[in-house]
């Protein structure tokens, strides 16, 4: 898990399997991520789909895992327009679905908005461990911080 | 104007994010200061704090031989009010699924 991500999560009364059409099904992606329009999904690791946003152009996703109805992962070059999605250009949106006993839990994760990557080997500050803390609050802390505010440590260290 | 981009990166290392937490801490900071305190060399936390300074994450200004550092806060709540705006767009995309997963009937 990379520190500069975005993390959701809702609860839909709906199985699992319903839940991974809508999630890959044109004419559903159209309603909730384009504008309305039926949209290519070419669904395999590897495979393109194109996102319609109207005015804003067309943007291409590619598929890094498609595991149904668990795990549905692509690349997403929100930046660029009409460009295929590489390491560079592009965030990383993984979906991770989860049969609960009223329906299933959905999960969404964004990450790698700082397109720089970090060596493996390297140890990571500890504050910025804490994942209940969402990156945006450990941001809003560190400039409270500089404003000279007092802040709650964060686990760890800030 | 800071890219985002820039600042995410600058903040995407985990020494600099020490630094930058050094500087908050103790309002200004000088190279020398930080190097005394961090396991980082006079020469490494020079070249961080000038990334952290294109980032726009930080400024100094001069002070006898010495540069004197402190946290720009501006460039740091404009990144986290990018991010918390992402996050509601994916709160608004979530709830759209969650509708259509609910209202449509399966189809088989």
């Amino acid at each position: 898990m990379r520190e500069d991500s975005i993390e959701r999560e809702i609860e839909i009364g709906a199985p699992i399997e319903r839940v991974w059409e809508v999630l890959t099904r044109p004419e559903h992606v159209a309603t909730w991520f384009g504008t309305g329009v039926p949209i290519d999904i070419d669904l395999r690791p590897g495979g393109i789909m194109t996102l319609d946003h109207g005015a804003f152009g067309r943007y291409r996703t590619r598929f890094v895992e498609v595991t149904p109805p668990r795990v549905l992962s692509y690349r997403w070059a929100a930046g660029f327009p009409d460009q295929l999605p590489d390491t560079t250009n592009s965030t990383l949106v993984e979906f991770t679905l989860a049969p609960t006993a009223t329906g299933t839990t959905l999960r969404v994760v964004e990450s790698g908005f700082a397109s720089f990557e970090m060596p493996a080997d390297r140890e990571r500050a500890a504050g910025f461990e804490n994942h209940s803390e969402g990156w945006s609050d450990v941001l809003q802390r560190a400039a409270a911080l500089a404003e000279g505010q007092v802040v709650e440590p964060l686990a760890g260290r800030v | 104007m800071t890219v985002v981009e820039d600042v995410l990166g600058a903040l995407a290392d985990p020494t600099r994010r020490d630094l930058l937490g050094h500087i908050a801490r103790h309002g200004t900071a000088t190279a020398t200061m930080l190097a005394d305190e961090l396991p980082i060399s006079r020469q490494g936390v020079t070249q961080h704090l000038a990334l952290l300074t294109s980032a726009g994450l930080v400024d100094s200004r001069r002070e006898g031989r010495e540069r004197r550092f402190h946290v720009r806060p501006d460039t740091l709540l404009d990144t986290s009010a990018w991010l918390a705006d992402l996050a509601h767009q994916w709160d608004v995309r979530l709830a759209r699924i969650k509708d259509l997963a609910e209202a449509a009937p399966p189809s088989d």
